[in-house]
């Protein structure tokens, strides 16, 4: 579909999350995931609390901290092959208001994740490493860190 | 957005550009449809990794795949996984002119879009939304055809030597007297190729230690031309005067970024139309900007040339302004003079140094004659110096095309962008279905369309773009307005939510902007 593809926007990865209606849709999308999992009849509730909180930390790691690149040839030379997603968003610069919203959703399902398992010691621990996995990769200071050379080429 | 400006008097005519805002329903929807496109893409790709599909696409051989890899899959997985199922929209084998009418041999896929047969059938007079055939001028029989027959047998195929040193031809200076007459400039120089007339001659104009003002939605030539040339590049929204004026501001007071030294040279770089979006550039805005802070402006009327203002002049004389306020007036000949090339016009001091140290005049081959002719014949005939009115009909024409065509598509109720004075028409059809089905279904009615998705456009403004021509008799357009009416009611493409707006045409004093949403 490269027809015409001729504009100033180098790398259109750093816009999608900026665009009308994509936070809505990932609220959305996590809210379709949590009734998927409450309606499975096994499944109490602070156990489909805690699966949707380790599923929708594990798919934001895997999506935006673990892939590198572009699905796409972008004209920018490269610059952005091994770069995550989360690197990409807004071309480096920090604490924009994708940035933050991204952030705060995962704190904000920590929350709700650990009112409603009634603070039970192993779900603590399972959420709360989940949510470390998913934070710490969002700091500002480990943008482009790659941890025992996991990841880097 | 809708925009309609009366700026006092700066503008003679109002300037209506809308923009219409997508549905939140379909952004979701058109997110939706990406996600699921990308889960069964990274199913498809598990499954021929382990071999239970068979794989389609070109893959190392045996004994490289432990080298380290020549290509990374990754930048692959939008082509083969979203592209490839809708790839017989694009690179459709014709085979007669692209005209108003076209024909198209039939291809059939038996492995989803991996590879295609072609039966034998050719679709006969499928209409032709697709071409920049502005004026129509892509024909084959016809009085420039004649004469560029006769100057093929006369000059030869090519040149083969660039402008400076056997390549200048008497056709060549014919030419350049007739396009400097044609814009209204003091001279002009002509080169063989439209992107190379943008992407050399910027590096000649400005170096480092200047600055750039370029819109956001500037052609590929533009951008590579800037980013040759070594000097700062500030990008301002697009067609946003505010923006502009804000860069401007900052540039002359803050200076070069370290040193704080006055830039040597500002330019500002804008096309006449864009053609993703359809919009006109605001240029009584532009001039009066850079009058005000002494900048320099490089007009790109590669699609405007030919298809605005009442004599066929361009963008300049749409909006009854004088040549001489924009410094660089560049176009191409390929869109309404049914040739290739580019030009530049502008002062002779301007041009005189064009000649000597632009990339393209030492380096680049030089139009070959019976292209040349055609620009010249074609040129004369909008002119009206052939002794006919052809020309004049033809511009008249595609101007009624345009305001017919987007008028009766705003009333079906489809969102188009841009200025409704623009040949260029987008039909937003946002989710990544329907692009492919659009395309198919407008074939299968023997309307031959074009459609852009993302990433040559934002993730949720994928559209179709007509070209309109001075070639469409009304006929072709009713038809094609019926069938496009038909494909949106197949397909729910009807998304606008505007009622039709009565224009407004009383004078106001100052500044207005009529918006509903910034």
């Amino acid at each position: 579909m490269n027809v015409g593809v001729a504009h100033s926007e180098v790398n259109p990865n750093t816009r999608v999350m900026n665009s009308r209606g994509m936070w809505l849709t990932y609220a959305l999308g996590v809210g379709m995931l949590h009734i998927v999992l409450l309606s499975i009849p096994f499944f109490s509730v602070p156990v489909a609390w805690t699966l949707t909180n380790v599923i929708h930390n594990l798919g934001m790691y895997v999506f935006l901290h673990a892939v590198k690149g572009t699905p796409f040839e972008t004209p920018d030379q490269g610059k952005a092959r091994l770069l995550t997603h989360w690197e990409q968003l807004d071309y480096g610069v920090q604490f924009t208001s994708s940035r933050k919203f991204f952030t705060i959703c995962p704190i904000i399902l920590y929350f709700l994740t650990s009112f409603y398992t009634k603070y039970d010691p192993t779900h603590f621990i399972l959420n709360t490493t989940s949510l470390l996995t998913v934070l710490i990769p969002k700091l500002p200071q480990l943008h482009g860190v790659r941890l025992f050379g996991i990841n880097k080429y | 957005i809708n925009h309609i400006v009366h700026n006092g008097g700066l503008y003679k005519r109002p300037f209506n550009e809308a923009f219409e805002e997508t549905p939140m329903l379909v952004a979701v929807l058109t997110y939706v449809g990406y996600g699921v496109l990308t889960l069964f893409g990274y199913l498809r790709d598990f499954m021929r990794q382990w071999k239970i599909e068979k794989c389609q696409n070109a893959t190392e051989r045996e004994e490289q795949k432990d080298f380290v890899p020549l290509y990374q899959d990754f930048e692959n997985f939008y082509n083969r996984n979203l592209y490839m199922r809708i790839r017989d929209s694009w690179n459709r084998p014709i085979c007669s002119v692209p005209g108003a009418k076209v024909d198209m041999m039939e291809r059939v896929s038996h492995d989803y879009n991996w590879t295609f047969t072609y039966t034998g059938r050719v679709i006969k007079d499928v209409i032709n939304m697709g071409s920049y055939n502005y004026l129509g001028f892509a024909q084959k029989a016809g009085t420039c055809q004649e004469a560029a027959a006769k100057v093929l047998s006369q000059y030869g195929a090519g040149v083969c030597s660039t402008r400076q040193e056997m390549g200048n031809l008497d056709k060549h200076e014919e030419l350049e007297k007739l396009v400097a007459r044609f814009l209204g400039v003091e001279s002009a120089m002509a080169y063989g190729m439209g992107f190379a007339t943008n992407s050399m001659n910027i590096p000649a104009l400005v170096g480092k230690g200047c600055l750039i003002l370029s819109d956001e939605l500037n052609h590929a030539s533009l951008v590579l031309g800037a980013r040759l040339s070594g000097a700062t590049i500030r990008i301002f929204k697009h067609n946003n005067m505010q923006s502009l004026e804000k860069l401007l501001k900052d540039a002359i007071v803050h200076g070069q970024p370290r040193t704080r030294r006055p830039w040597k040279k500002i330019l500002i770089l804008v096309e006449g139309i864009y053609s993703m979006e359809g919009s006109i550039v605001r240029l009584p805005e532009v001039i009066a900007l850079k009058k005000k802070y002494k900048s320099y402006l490089y007009l790109d009327e590669a699609h405007s040339i030919g298809a605005l203002g009442p004599g066929g002049r361009g963008v300049v004389e749409y909006f009854g302004l004088s040549p001489e306020d924009v410094d660089v007036m560049m176009g191409t000949f390929t869109k309404s003079f049914g040739a290739a090339g580019g030009y530049i016009g502008g002062k002779k001091e301007l041009i005189d140094y064009l000649r000597t140290y632009s990339h393209s005049a030492v380096y680049a081959t030089s139009l070959s004659p019976p292209v040349v002719e055609q620009i010249i014949t074609s040129m004369k005939c909008i002119m009206g110096e052939d002794g006919t009115t052809v020309g004049k009909a033809r511009v008249q024409q595609l101007a009624e095309n345009t305001r017919y065509f987007r008028r009766r598509l705003k009333e079906m109720g489809f969102i188009i962008y841009g200025n409704e004075d623009s040949p260029v028409v987008p039909l937003m059809l946002y989710m990544p279905a329907k692009i492919g089905a659009f395309g198919r279904e407008m074939l299968k009615r023997n309307i031959g369309v074009v459609v852009v998705g993302f990433p040559a456009t934002p993730i949720i403004e994928s559209r179709a773009r007509f070209c309109l021509s001075a070639a469409h008799t009304k006929e072709m357009l009713d038809t094609a307005l019926k069938e496009i009416n038909e494909v949106g009611d197949l397909l729910q493409l009807k998304y606008s939510r505007h009622r039709l707006v009565p224009l407004l045409d009383r004078p106001f004093d100052e500044t207005t902007y009529e918006e509903t949403e910034d």
